[in-house]
C-alpha cells in the first residue's frame, strides 16, 4: 500500500536526488519515497535491481533469497562480499546494499518464496497487473495466426521457454560443472519444446547452448537497468510500462519489447 | 568441444584477463562501467578524472558515498571497486585527460578505451589519442532516459568528429545587453554580471546597455555616431564594471540601483527599441523597500528551491549574495577572481536574484532557483538505470572488440519506448570514416571565412584552432615560404603576436595556414577565405558548415517534457559560449537499423518514429523530430554524457 500521509522530501534528499527530480519530478520522487518493494533472487540481475532501486530513493527493500553464497557468487554479483561463502545470500548482500543509500530501509530475509504466506505480500506496493507467466508461455502457435506473427517473434521466446522447462526438470539452472550433459539436456529439451509447439527445431540453433551457463554482468545490467527502470516507472505511476516482455540479445544488441499472452 | 569459463570462451577470458584498458571518466557511465569490468573478469584497469564527488552524484555514482563527498572520484572509485575484486589491478589519476603527461605513448599502452565523459572537448582530445595511437575507441553518452554507444576504430569507422556537431548556442551581444525576451536571456546575463563583477571580466560578456546597438538607430549613420560618441564620452564603457563596483566598496544598493534602475532608464532612451516591444520598467530600491507587503506563508509541500519569490524576495537575495561575494573577494586578497559554480550557493543566489530581478524588468514570469540553476548550469538530468544500460553495452562492444570480431560492433541506441519495430535497443552498422573529415582524413583541410584586418592572432589562437577545433596545445605557422611562426604552443614564446591582426604578418584571402597539435599529432591545414562582413557578432565561419545561432523562440507546439512538475518550458540552450561548468553533448544519429532503414518520410509519418528525436538539452527529454537534413544547430551541451548529430 502507498503510504496514506504525504511524504516529505527533505532538504537532504532533494540534495541527493537532485538529478532524477529533474527529470521525472517531485510528485514521482514522493511516491517513490512511500514505496515498499520486494526483490525475490540476488543473483547478478537482482543485484543490479537492487542497486538501481536503492539509488532511486524507494522507502524500504526486502531482499529475499534462500540460497546461499557460493564461490561463484562473489565473482557473479557486487553486494556479496568475497568472503561471505557459505552465508545466505540475501544477508551477506545486506551491507553494501544498505550503504548504496541510507535513506531506504534494507532488509534480508533468507527464506523460500513459496514458503511464504501469501498475507507476506501484502505489506509491498502493488505493481501493475500483467497476465501471469503462464498464460503468457501458453500462446497456441498452431493457428494461422500466430504462424505469420512467428517471423517477427524474438527466438528468445523460445530460448526462455526452454531454461524454464529445464529448471523445472532439474531444479536448478544449467551448471558450467556438468557442462557435457547439461547442454546434452538442454538440446533435447529444445527438440521437444518446440516440437510440442510445431515449430521446426531448427528456429532455435545449438549456438544457444553456450549462453545457458551463466549469468554475465554486463548483460545483467542491460536487463537489470530496463527491469530496474520498470519498477521505477510503476511505483512512480508515471510513464507506461512496457508490454509485457523484454528480451535482450547481447550479441546483436538488440532489446526488444514483445506481448505474450491473451489478446 | 568449446571450453567455458563462466560464459565465456577461453581464448577470450584468456584476453580479458591479461589486457590493458583506460577508462575515461568515473562519473555516472565510469562507475558502471568499472563495475562491469571488474566482474566480467578485467585484470588491469587505468581511470581516469579530474573532478571531485558531489551529493548530486549520489543517485547514480554507485560507488560513492556521502562521507566521499569531496574526495576525487577516481581514486574512490577504484577503492570502492577492489572490494568486489580485491585481485584486480586498478590503477587511479586524478588527473585531466588533457594534460600532456598522457600522450600517445601513455594510450599506446591499452588494447581498448572507454569514453565516459561529459564534455565535447575531451571527447574530440581523446578520439585524436585513439586515432594516433590506433587504439580501438568505445565512445557512450546518456540524458536522462536515452543513451547511446558507439565504437571508433581509425581507418574502419567514423571518427568522432567526422560528422560536424552543431556548435554550441550563443545570443546576440544586444539581446543580451538591451532587449532580452526569453529567461535565458537574462540569466546569460546575470552569469556575465558574475564575472564583470567578482570573476574573470571578458570583452565578449559585456552587460552595460549597448548603445551600438543597429536596432536603436533611426538610420544607419546614428548608429556610427552613437558607436564613436560612447568611446569619447569616456562613460561607464571606459571604466570597468570591477573598478565600478570596487570603487562603491560593493555597496549592493548602489549596484542594486545602477544595474536595475539607471541602465534601465538608458535603455528607455533608446526609443526606437521600444517602438514594437514592451518598454522595461526600472526598479527603486528604496520605493521596493517601502512597499513591501507582510509575507504569505509559504507553502508547506515542495521544495524550498522550487519557489518562486516575489520581487522584494529577489532584492534581498541579491543583497545577501552581494555581500557574501564581496567577504569571498575580500578574503582571497588582492587581484583575486572568482569562478561562478552553480554548487556555490551564494554564486548560484546572485544569479537566480540578478537574472529574476532582470526578467521581472522585463515583464517576464520570475523563475524559481531550482529552475534558474537548470538553465545557468546546463543541468542535463541523470538516473542510474539509463547509465547501468549504457555500460553493459560497452563491455558487450568490448568483448568483441578483444574477440577480433570488428565487424559485429555496432552503434546502439537507447530509447524511452520502443520504435515501430518494437524495438527499445536499436543497433545500427558503424559507417566508414568521412572523406572530408577535418581529423581523421590522411591529410586534414578546412577553410575558415574571416576578416583577416580585424582578427587578431588571438582570436585564431582560443576561438578557432582551441575552441573550434579541438587542439590544445596548438602551433600554427603561415604557409608563406618563410615558414612564419605565428603561434607557439612554447609558452610566452609568440605572446607578442596575440594583438596584431592577422593581416599584419601578410595574411591575406587565399593564405593558408598550418596548425599542429604535437600532443595529438595532428596536422590541420587552414584555408583562409577574407571577407568583409560577417554577421553581427560572429567573427569567423568554417565553410561548410550553417552558422550556429540560437534559434527563433519557440512559438508553436513543440512541447517538451518538463524537468519540474508540470512546467512546460521551452528548451534552452547553453548559456555560454565557452565550456560552461557543467557541459554536455547530445548525440542523436538518425538511426538506420541494420536489417532496413526506414526512409525519412516513413518515419516523419511515425508517431514512434524510428529516427530518434531530438532530445532536449536541459530536460533530456524529447522534443519533436527535426529531419536529417535541418542544419540548424540543436540543442546540445550541458551536464552528461550525450553527443549530438543532426
Amino acid at each position: 500500500m502507498i503510504e496514506k500521509e504525504d511524504p516529505v522530501i527533505s532538504e537532504e534528499e532533494a540534495a541527493q536526488y537532485d538529478r532524477q527530480i529533474r527529470l521525472w519530478g517531485l510528485d514521482a520522487q514522493k511516491r517513490l519515497r512511500g514505496s515498499r518493494v520486494l526483490l525475490a533472487g540476488l543473483g547478478g540481475l537482482g543485484a543490479e535491481v537492487a542497486k538501481n532501486l536503492i539509488l532511486a530513493g524507494v522507502k524500504g527493500l526486502t531482499l529475499l533469497d534462500h540460497e546461499q553464497v557460493s564461490e561463484e557468487s562473489c565473482r557473479a554479483q557486487f553486494l556479496v562480499p568475497v568472503t561471505a561463502q557459505g552465508q545466505n545470500r540475501a544477508k551477506a548482500s545486506l551491507e553494501r546494499a544498505q550503504n548504496l543509500n541510507p535513506m531506504v530501509k534494507v532488509h534480508a530475509d533468507p527464506d523460500r518464496i513459496e514458503d511464504k504466506p501469501d498475507d507476506f505480500f501484502l505489506q509491498f506496493d502493488a505493481t501493475a497487473s500483467f497476465c501471469t507467466l503462464k498464460e503468457a508461455l501458453a500462446v497456441d502457435w498452431t493457428s494461422e495466426k500466430a504462424k505469420a506473427g512467428l517471423k517477427r517473434t524474438p527466438v528468445d521466446y523460445f530460448l526462455l521457454q526452454v531454461l524454464l522447462k529445464f529448471r523445472t526438470d532439474k531444479g536448478r539452472d544449467p551448471d558450467p560443472q556438468s557442462f557435457p550433459e547439461d547442454s546434452q539436456l538442454l538440446r533435447q529439451i529444445r527438440d521437444d519444446v518446440l516440437e510440442s509447439l510445431s515449430l521446426n527445431s531448427d528456429l532455435l540453433n545449438d549456438d544457444f547452448i553456450s549462453y545457458c551457463f551463466s549469468e554475465m554482468s554486463p548483460v545483467c545490467a542491460v536487463v537489470g537497468g530496463v527491469l530496474g527502470q520498470e519498477v521505477v516507472k510503476a511505483l512512480s505511476q508515471r510513464d507506461a510500462p512496457h508490454r509485457n516482455f523484454f528480451f535482450f540479445d547481447g550479441r546483436k544488441g538488440n532489446g526488444v519489447v514483445d506481448y505474450f499472452g491473451p489478446n | 568441444m568449446v571450453q567455458l569459463v563462466g560464459s565465456l570462451r577461453k581464448e577470450l577470458a584468456d584476453s580479458i584477463s591479461t589486457c590493458k584498458v583506460l577508462v575515461v571518466g568515473a562519473g555516472g557511465i565510469g562507475c558502471e562501467l568499472l563495475k562491469n569490468l571488474v566482474l566480467t573478469g578485467f585484470k588491469n584497469i587505468e581511470v581516469i578524472d579530474l573532478d571531485t564527488i558531489d551529493v548530486s552524484n549520489l543517485n547514480r555514482q554507485f560507488l560513492f558515498q556521502k562521507k566521499h563527498v569531496g574526495k576525487s572520484k577516481a581514486q574512490v572509485a577504484k577503492e570502492s571497486a577492489l572490494q568486489f575484486c580485491p585481485s584486480a589491478n586498478i590503477t587511479a589519476y586524478h588527473d585531466s585527460i588533457m594534460n600532456p603527461e598522457y600522450n600517445v605513448e601513455f594510450f599506446r599502452k591499452f588494447m581498448l578505451v572507454m569514453n565516459a565523459l561529459d564534455n565535447r572537448a575531451a571527447r574530440n582530445h581523446v578520439n585524436r589519442m585513439c586515432l594516433a595511437a590506433d587504439i580501438p575507441l568505445i565512445e557512450s553518452g546518456t540524458a536522462g532516459y536515452l543513451g547511446q554507444v558507439t565504437v571508433i576504430k581509425k581507418g574502419m569507422t567514423e571518427c568522432y568528429e567526422c560528422q560536424p556537431k552543431p556548435a554550441q548556442k550563443t545570443f546576440p551581444g544586444c539581446t543580451i545587453r538591451n532587449t532580452p525576451s526569453e529567461p535565458i536571456h537574462c540569466i546569460v546575463w546575470a552569469k556575465y554580471l558574475f564575472n564583470q563583477l567578482f570573476g574573470e571580466e571578458d570583452a565578449d560578456q559585456e552587460v552595460s546597455p549597448d548603445t551600438a546597438d543597429p536596432e536603436a538607430a533611426w538610420n544607419p549613420e546614428e548608429t556610427a555616431a552613437r558607436a564613436t560618441a560612447s568611446d569619447k564620452d569616456g562613460d561607464i564603457k571606459r571604466v570597468s564594471t570591477k573598478e565600478w563596483a570596487r570603487s562603491t566598496g560593493y555597496d549592493s544598493v548602489k549596484l542594486f540601483n545602477k544595474l536595475f534602475k539607471d541602465d534601465i532608464m538608458y535603455l528607455l532612451t533608446m526609443d526606437k527599441l521600444w517602438k514594437k516591444r514592451k518598454a522595461p520598467t526600472p526598479l527603486d530600491w528604496h520605493q521596493l523597500e517601502n512597499s513591501e507587503c507582510p509575507k504569505e506563508g509559504t507553502p508547506a509541500s515542495g521544495l524550498k528551491d522550487q519557489q518562486v519569490l516575489d520581487v522584494w524576495g529577489y532584492c534581498q537575495l541579491f543583497q545577501h549574495s552581494v555581500e557574501t561575494l564581496r567577504s569571498q573577494l575580500q578574503e582571497k586578497g588582492e587581484g583575486a577572481e572568482l569562478v561562478w559554480d552553480k554548487d556555490d550557493p551564494p554564486a548560484m543566489d546572485f544569479v537566480t536574484a540578478a537574472a529574476n530581478l532582470r526578467m521581472h524588468i522585463f515583464s517576464m514570469n520570475m523563475k524559481s532557483r531550482f529552475d534558474v540553476k537548470s538553465m545557468a548550469g546546463n543541468i542535463i538530468p541523470a538516473i542510474a538505470t539509463t547509465n547501468a544500460v549504457i555500460a553493459g553495452l560497452i563491455v558487450l562492444e568490448g568483448l568483441k572488440i578483444l574477440s577480433g570480431e570488428l565487424e559485429s560492433c555496432r552503434t546502439i541506441f537507447l530509447n524511452k519506448c520502443p520504435n515501430l519495430r518494437k524495438k527499445l535497443l536499436v543497433p545500427c552498422v558503424l559507417d566508414p570514416p568521412s572523406a572530408n573529415c577535418y581529423v581523421c582524413a590522411s591529410k586534414p583541410e578546412v577553410t575558415v571565412k574571416l576578416n583577416v584586418h580585424k582578427t587578431m592572432v588571438l582570436t585564431l589562437q582560443d576561438k578557432i584552432v582551441k575552441e573550434r577545433f579541438g587542439m590544445v596545445a596548438p602551433d600554427v605557422q603561415i604557409e608563406d615560404g618563410k615558414g612564419t611562426i605565428l603561434i607557439s604552443s612554447e609558452e610566452g614564446e609568440t605572446e607578442g603576436n596575440n594583438n596584431k591582426f592577422l593581416s599584419d604578418f601578410g595574411i591575406r584571402n587565399g593564405s593558408r595556414l598550418q596548425a599542429d597539435d604535437f600532443l595529438q599529432d595532428y596536422t590541420l591545414l587552414i584555408n583562409v577565405l577574407h571577407v568583409e562582413d560577417l554577421e553581427r557578432d560572429v567573427e569567423f565561419e568554417v565553410v561548410g558548415e550553417a552558422p550556429d545561432k540560437a534559434p527563433p523562440p519557440q512559438t508553436n507546439q513543440e512541447e517538451v517534457n518538463s524537468i519540474t512538475n508540470g512546467n512546460k518550458d521551452s528548451a534552452q540552450p547553453s548559456t555560454s559560449s565557452k565550456a560552461p561548468s557543467e557541459d554536455d553533448d547530445i548525440m542523436i544519429v538518425d538511426s538506420d537499423e541494420e536489417d532496413g532503414a526506414a526512409s525519412s518520410s516513413a518515419a516523419a509519418a511515425a508517431t514512434g518514429g524510428t529516427k530518434r528525436k531530438h532530445s532536449d538539452a536541459e530536460t533530456g527529454e524529447t522534443s519533436t523530430k527535426r529531419p536529417r537534413t535541418d542544419q540548424s544547430a540543436g540543442d546540445n551541451n550541458d551536464d552528461d554524457d550525450i553527443i549530438a548529430l543532426d
